[in-house]
């Protein structure tokens, strides 16, 4: 007998979860952006799971999609990243809690 | 034999996933994190899904950790410092949540029934994802074609350095943009050309000020 598919639920929740923990304790952007794709790389996996458990193609193809926004996202993500480090010289999140540049 | 390759990668999985965000290195996060890709993809094949795992690596540990690590090195991002935690009577309410939180999946997890079997299936190959990519979600796949248009739209504009301002502005650190006539008055009256300077460092030579780092450097 394989892993079941509540395993893999199991742990993409786990995954997912540690992906909000790191969202809500890190001062750094990077380390903010990367925990997100965490929880994106959590969900795909829920995505693939259910896709191959029930023969249907069409999680995969979610999860596709999924990585196409993920890729916008790094290189919009990392511009604002980029441009918020020039403006204040610091990449900690309360140093940018104005929204004002 | 299955169920031990699970274990192994969901438990590197996991593993990495804590350091990202144990650390304080951006780095190491970012190392932690292909590490955490990686462990996925394998996931990925055992659920026999071998071109969403090809991808995984390619664009996730490839495309996206090679520009977020090239961020880290261009920024020259210093280590988190630590700091006193605030609100921290709530850490004991925090612990029991978490606790009903997980009793609460653990609860649905165990009682679906039955679990569904894998069924060996072609689905995962690349013929049946651009079979079912090309036909029946063909809008979709073209809307995606224009979120990246506007995705490198918006990392341009974002990017871009020089912008117009008023005769009397003065330098703003970090926007580093200054009209001509602000530097020598004399030299030109158009007041639409601003001078941008790439660097603080550059702005300041500009304007012939002395730094503080500079001269604490000297």
């Amino acid at each position: 007998m394989g892993p079941q598919l509540s395993w893999y639920l199991a742990l993409s929740a786990l995954l997912f979860t540690i992906g909000v923990v790191g969202v809500i304790i890190k001062r750094n952007v990077i380390a903010m952006f990367m925990c997100i794709e965490l929880m994106l790389n959590a969900v795909n996996l829920t995505f693939v799971a259910f896709a191959s458990f029930f023969g249907d193609v069409t999680g995969q193809l979610f999860v596709f999609i999924v990585m196409t926004v993920a890729a916008a996202e790094a290189a919009v993500g990392l511009g604002i990243i980029i441009a918020i480090f020039r403006n204040r010289e610091s990449l900690d999140v309360d140093d940018a809690s104005i929204l004002r540049l | 034999m299955l169920v031990l390759l699970f274990i192994l990668f969901g438990g590197l999985a996991i593993g990495c996933a804590v350091n990202v965000v144990a650390q304080r290195n951006p780095l190491y996060c970012a190392i932690s994190l292909i590490g955490v890709f990686v462990s996925l993809a394998c996931l990925y094949l055992m659920l026999a899904a071998p071109f969403i795992a090809a991808v995984q690596i390619i664009v996730y540990a490839g495309a996206i950790m090679v520009l977020v690590v090239f961020v880290i090195m261009l920024l020259n991002v210093e280590q988190e410092e630590k700091r006193n935690i605030r609100l921290g009577f709530l850490v004991p309410v925090a612990v029991v949540l978490a606790a009903a939180l997980i009793g609460e999946v653990a609860f649905i997890l165990w009682s679906v029934d039955p679990n569904p079997t894998l069924q060996p299936s072609d689905i995962g190959l690349t013929k049946s994802i651009g079979d079912a990519l090309f036909t029946t979600y063909l809008l979709p796949f073209e809307i995606t074609s224009i979120l990246l248009l506007m995705a490198i739209v918006g990392a341009m504009t974002l990017a871009r350095r020089t912008g117009m301002l008023s005769p009397g502005a003065r330098v703003i650190p970090g926007a580093q943009l200054l009209a001509v006539s602000d530097i020598d008055p004399s030299a030109s009256h158009d007041d639409q050309t601003p001078i941008s300077s790439a660097t603080s460092d550059e702005a300041a030579q500009i304007l012939g000020v002395v730094k503080r780092d500079q001269s604490k450097r000297d």
